[in-house]
C-alpha cells in the first residue's frame, strides 16, 4: 500500500499547498493536525503553535540522503580504526590496564554504533549525529588516562570535558532532538565553562605526575581550587539536568514515557554505579576494578538506552507490520481501534468516522461525535483514502513528533478504516431511519391529540349548548312561546357553527376533495385559500397513487403555511410534474429565505413524510433570496 | 339554593348559568379554571359547585383535582363534575373520597333541565349522583364472565342501575311506576343475591353497590 519512496515524496511535494483544514470549515481554527493519504504521502501538516512539522522537514531530498549515507559508511569504518589506533597508543605506553583501555574505547564504540543506527533510522533527529560525535570524542578522551604524551594528554582532557558536554546535550534534547527552553540552554553554556576550568587546572600543573605541553606555572593551591570549582559545577549542572528530566517525565504522556524509560533506567543505574565507584575510591579501592568496570559498562549501555528510546519514540516499522497482520484478524467493532492504539502505542486513541453526506463525524456505532478541540495533549490527524477523508484519529500529542508513524499506520489501515467507516455510516443511517419512524409515529399521535382537542373544545361544546338551548326551549314552550322561539333560533345558529367546525376538523383529517377530485382540484382549492398570489402549475392530469397524492397535498399545504407564516414573501409558485415515474412537487417564494429542516419544524415533518415514501426533500433557502422546497416522490 | 359554575368554555358556562337561573337556582359566581373556582368557593361558600372536568392549564382532569381539594376544605360543599366523556374510573375516583354530596354527569345531561335541577338538589341534600351511562358501563363490565348479576331478574337489574345512579327508593318507584314498597323488596333481593349489606342511607348503599360493581 505504501508506494515507492520517490513517487511518494513527489506526491507530498506536489500537495505541499494542501494544508490540513478542519472539515467544518473555518469556524474551527483550533484544530491542528497532520493529513495523510492512503498512499503513504503526507499531504501537509499544520501546527498552529510552531512550524516544527513544516513540510521541509518531512521532505528529504534524495541526493542529500545519498551523501549522508556515504558519510555514515565512512564513519562506521572509521570508528574501529580510530579505536584500535587509540588502543595501540595506550597499550604502547602502558599507563593503564588493558581492561580499562578496552572499556574506555568500548564506550566510544558503543556510542558511535548506537548513534549511527539512530542516525540511519531517524535522519531528521540530531541525536544520532551527536551520539556519533560523542563516541569519537570518547575515543580520544582515553588519552587523558592512558597517555603520557604531553599533546595527547592535553587533547584527552579537553575531549573528556567534550564528552560530558555531548552527553548533557543528548540528555537535554532527548527524544525530540531540539533544545527547548531557556534552562536547557543555560545548562549547556554552564557546561562550556568546564573546559577553561579543566585547562586551567592542567596548565597550573594540577596533575603533578604528568607532563603537559605547557605549564604556565606550578601552583598546586590554585589548581586545587579550580578542580573543586569544576567538581562543584559538575554536581550543580548534573542536579539541574536531573531536575529537568524529572519534570519532563512527570509531564510526559504515557506514550512519551515509553520513549524516555530506557534512558531513565540506564541513567539511574549509571548514577548509582558512579556513587559506588567514588565511594570505593575513597575507601581505598576494596572492590578493585569491579565498580569501574560496571560503571563503564553502564555508560556504554546508556548509549543503547538512547538508541532504544529513540526508536521507540519513532516508529517501530515492526509495529506497522504487526498491524497489517492484526488487520486480518479484526472481527468485532472496536478491534480496529485497539489494533491502531497498539501500533501507535497510544491507548487513548479515539477514532471518528467521516460521513461526507451529512458532513459530520460519528463513532463506530453511528452516533454523532464532535471532535475534541485540540489541546496540549490531544491532536487530530485525518486519514484519507483516494483523496477522500475517511476518518479522524484523535491521539496523544506526543505522536505529532512522529508524523511518519501516524502516516504509515493510516496508510496500512486505510482499507480497514474505510470498511469501518461504511459500517458506521450504515449504523448512522439506521439510527436516522429509526428516529424518522419515531417522529412519524409521534407526529401521528400529536395529530390525533390535536383533532381530539378541536372536537372537544369546538364541536362538542357547541352541540352540548345546542342541546341545552333546546332543553330550555322545551320547558318554555307552553309558558313563554316567544322566548322558546328565540332559544330555538340560537340553537339553530349554534348547530350550523358546529357543522362548520366539524367540516374543518374532518378536512384536517383527510381532505375530502382529494379523494373526490384528485390532486389538481385539491391543490387549486388549497391555493385559493392562501391570501397571497400563488401560481399553480400542474402538468399531471392523471391520478397518482393515493399516498403520493396525499403526501403531495400535505407537502404543498405545509409549504404554503410556512410561506404565509415566515417567508415575508409577495408571491409564491407551486409546480407539480411527473417524470420517469417520480412526482416532483416544487413550492417556491420570493421571501427572505433562510429556512431549515430543524427538529420540530414543519419542514422536518415534511421531510419524514416524503422520505417514508422513499422520496427526498430538497431545500434551497439562501438568505434574502427566497425559498424553494422540492419533494421528489416515486410513484410506485 | 346558591351554586357556582366552573367551565373554561364561556359559551357553555353562560348556557348552564342561564339554564340554572331559569330553574330557580341562585348562581353566585363563575370560574374559568380550578384556581378561580377555589377562590370563588372560599369567598361565596355556595351549596353546590358545578365543575367541568377538563380545564386549563393542562386540560386533563383539573376539575377532578379541584373537586377533591374543595371537598377537603369544605366538607359540606356539594360538587357536581361534568364530563364530555364517560369514564367510570374518574367517577369512582371521585366517590372514593366519600359519596356524600357528589355527582358525576355527562355534559349532555344539561339539556334535560328538570333532571339536572333534580340532580343538583340531590347533591345539595348530601346524596350522590352517577351518570346512567357510567353505571351501565360498570354493570356491563361486571357482566362479562360469570357473575352474580346474571342471577338478577331484568327488573332487579333496572333497580340496581337506578340505585347505583344514587336514586332513592321513592324516585326509583316513580320512575319504574311501582310502589316504594315494591322497590324496597327488589332492593333487598338484589342485595341478598349480590351479598351486599343493607344500609339505611342511600349514599352508603350507592357505595356498596359501586364497590360490588368495581370488584372483579
Amino acid at each position: 500500500m505504501v508506494r515507492g519512496q520517490p513517487t511518494g515524496r513527489a506526491a507530498r511535494s506536489r500537495r505541499a499547498d494542501r494544508l490540513w483544514r478542519p472539515p467544518m470549515g473555518p469556524t474551527h481554527p483550533e484544530h491542528r493536525g497532520v493529513m495523510f493519504d492512503a498512499e503513504g504521502g503526507v499531504c501537509g501538516a499544520v501546527d498552529r503553535c510552531s512550524s516544527r512539522s513544516s513540510l521541509s522537514e518531512l521532505v528529504v531530498v534524495p541526493e542529500r540522503e545519498q551523501t549522508v549515507t556515504r558519510g555514515r559508511i565512512v564513519l562506521a569504518l572509521g570508528a574501529p580504526a580510530a579505536g584500535i589506533a587509540v588502543l595501540l597508543v595506550v597499550a604502547g605506553e602502558g599507563k593503564e590496564s588493558t581492561l580499562q583501555a578496552i572499556l574506555g574505547v568500548g564506550i566510544g564504540w558503543s556510542f558511535i554504533a548506537s548513534g549511527l543506527v539512530a542516525w540511519t533510522r531517524r535522519p531528521e533527529n540530531s541525536i544520532g549525529r551527536f551520539m556519533v560525535l560523542a563516541g569519537f570524542v570518547r575515543l580520544g578522551a582515553e588519552f587523558s588516562t592512558g597517555s603520557d604524551d604531553p599533546v595527547l594528554f592535553l587533547i584527552g582532557h579537553v575531549l573528556v570535558v567534550g564528552f560530558w558536554i555531548a552527553i548533557a546535550y543528548v540528555l537535554l534534547v532527548f527524544p525530540g532532538g531540539r533544545l527547548e527552553g531557556a534552562p536547557s540552554r543555560w545548562i549547556l553554556i554552564g557546561a562550556g565553562l568546564l573546559l577553561p576550568l579543566r585547562l586551567g587546572w592542567l596548565l597550573l600543573g594540577g596533575d603533578e605526575t604528568r607532563n603537559v605541553l605547557v605549564t604556565v606555572t606550578r601552583s598546586p593551591h590554585l589548581a586545587r581550587a579550580l578542580e573543586r570549582a569544576e567538581y562543584g559545577l559538575v554536581l550543580f549542572l548534573g542536579a539541574l539536568v536531573i531536575a529537568i528530566l524529572m519534570r519532563r517525565w512527570q509531564r510526559a504522556s504515557p506514550r512519551l514515557r515509553v520513549a524516555l524509560a530506557p534512558v531513565f533506567w540506564a541513567g539511574v543505574a549509571g548514577s548509582i554505579l558512579h556513587v559506588l565507584w567514588v565511594a570505593d575510591n575513597n575507601l581505598g579501592n576494596p572492590l578493585g576494578e569491579i565498580p569501574m568496570v560496571l560503571h563503564d559498562l553502564v555508560l556504554a549501555g546508556i548509549s543503547v538506552g538512547f538508541l532504544v528510546g529513540l526508536l521507540r519514540a519513532r516508529l517501530a516499522r515492526s509495529a506497522v507490520a504487526e498491524l497489517v497482520v492484526e488487520l486480518g484478524e479484526i472481527t468485532a467493532p472496536g478491534d480496529l481501534r485497539d489494533a491502531l492504539a497498539r501500533a501507535l502505542r497510544d491507548p487513548s486513541l479515539a477514532l471518528a468516522y467521516w460521513l461526507p453526506d451529512d458532513e459530520r463525524y460519528v463513532d463506530i456505532d453511528g452516533r454523532r461525535l464532535e471532535l475534541p478541540s485540540e489541546s496540549e495533549s490531544r491532536v487530530v490527524s485525518i486519514a484519507e483514502r483516494d483523496g477522500r477523508q475517511i476518518a479522524a484519529l484523535v491521539h496523544d500529542s506526543a505522536l505529532a513528533e512522529d508524523p511518519q508513524l501516524v502516516e504509515s499506520v493510516c496508510a496500512a489501515a486505510a482499507l480497514a478504516l474505510e470498511n469501518e467507516r461504511l459500517q458506521a455510516e450504515l449504523r448512522a443511517q439506521l439510527q436516522e431511519v429509526e428516529a424518522s419512524r419515531r417522529r412519524i409515529v409521534e407526529a401521528g399521535q400529536e395529530e390525533r391529540r390535536r383533532i381530539e382537542r378541536d372536537l372537544h373544545d369546538g364541536t362538542q361544546q357547541r352541540l352540548v349548548s345546542v342541546a341545552m338551548m333546546l332543553g330550555l326551549a322545551d320547558t318554555k314552550l307552553s309558558s313563554d312561546p316567544a322566548a322558546a322561539g328565540e332559544l330555538v333560533k340560537d340553537a339553530k345558529s349554534n348547530l350550523s357553527e358546529a357543522l362548520h367546525e366539524l367540516r374543518d376538523v374532518s378536512q384536517g383529517i383527510h381532505p375530502g376533495i382529494l379523494t373526490e377530485r384528485g390532486l389538481p382540484a385539491a391543490l387549486a382549492e388549497l391555493v385559493q385559500r392562501v391570501r397571497m398570489p400563488i401560481v399553480l402549475e400542474m402538468s399531471v392530469t392523471e391520478r397518482l397513487p393515493d399516498r403520493v397524492e396525499q403526501a403531495a397535498y400535505y407537502f404543498v399545504s405545509e409549504a404554503l403555511t410556512n410561506i404565509v407564516k415566515y417567508a415575508h414573501a409577495s408571491k409564491g409558485h407551486v409546480q407539480v410534474e411527473r417524470c420517469n415515474g417520480v412526482a416532483k412537487i416544487r413550492v417556491s417564494d420570493d421571501g427572505k429565505g433562510g429556512a431549515e429542516a430543524v427538529r420540530g419544524s414543519g419542514l422536518r415533518g415534511l421531510q419524514d413524510r416524503v422520505e417514508a415514501l422513499g422520496g427526498q426533500l430538497t431545500i434551497w433557502s439562501p438568505r434574502d433570496r427566497g425559498t424553494v422546497v422540492e419533494a421528489e416522490i416515486p410513484c410506485v | 339554593m346558591r351554586v357556582v359554575v366552573a367551565d373554561d368554555s364561556v359559551l357553555l358556562r353562560e348556557g348552564v348559568v342561564r339554564l340554572l337561573e331559569e330553574a330557580g337556582f341562585d348562581v353566585v359566581g363563575q370560574a374559568g379554571d380550578g384556581d378561580e373556582l377555589r377562590e370563588l368557593v372560599d369567598k361565596q361558600t355556595p351549596d353546590v359547585a358545578i365543575v367541568d372536568i377538563r380545564m386549563p392549564p393542562t386540560y386533563t382532569d383539573e376539575g377532578l383535582q379541584a373537586a377533591r381539594q374543595l371537598r377537603s376544605c369544605h366538607p359540606d360543599l356539594g360538587v357536581l363534575v361534568l364530563s364530555q366523556y364517560v369514564r367510570p374510573s374518574y367517577a369512582l375516583e371521585l366517590l372514593e373520597g366519600g359519596s356524600q354530596g357528589i355527582g358525576y354527569l355527562l355534559k349532555d345531561r344539561v339539556s334535560d333541565v328538570t333532571e339536572l335541577a333534580d340532580s343538583i338538589r340531590r347533591i345539595a341534600d348530601g346524596g350522590s349522583v352517577l351518570d346512567p351511562e357510567v353505571v351501565a358501563q360498570l354493570v356491563e363490565r361486571r357482566r362479562s364472565g360469570a357473575s352474580p348479576i346474571d342471577d338478577l331478574t331484568e327488573r332487579e337489574r333496572e333497580v340496581l342501575a337506578l340505585v347505583a345512579e344514587g336514586r332513592s327508593n321513592k324516585a326509583i318507584g316513580e320512575r319504574l311506576f311501582i310502589t316504594e314498597h315494591t322497590v324496597e323488596k327488589h332492593v333487598q333481593n338484589i342485595l341478598a343475591k349480590l351479598d351486599i349489606f343493607e344500609s339505611a342511607e342511600d349514599h352508603r348503599r350507592v357505595l356498596a353497590v359501586l364497590a360490588f360493581l368495581e370488584s372483579d
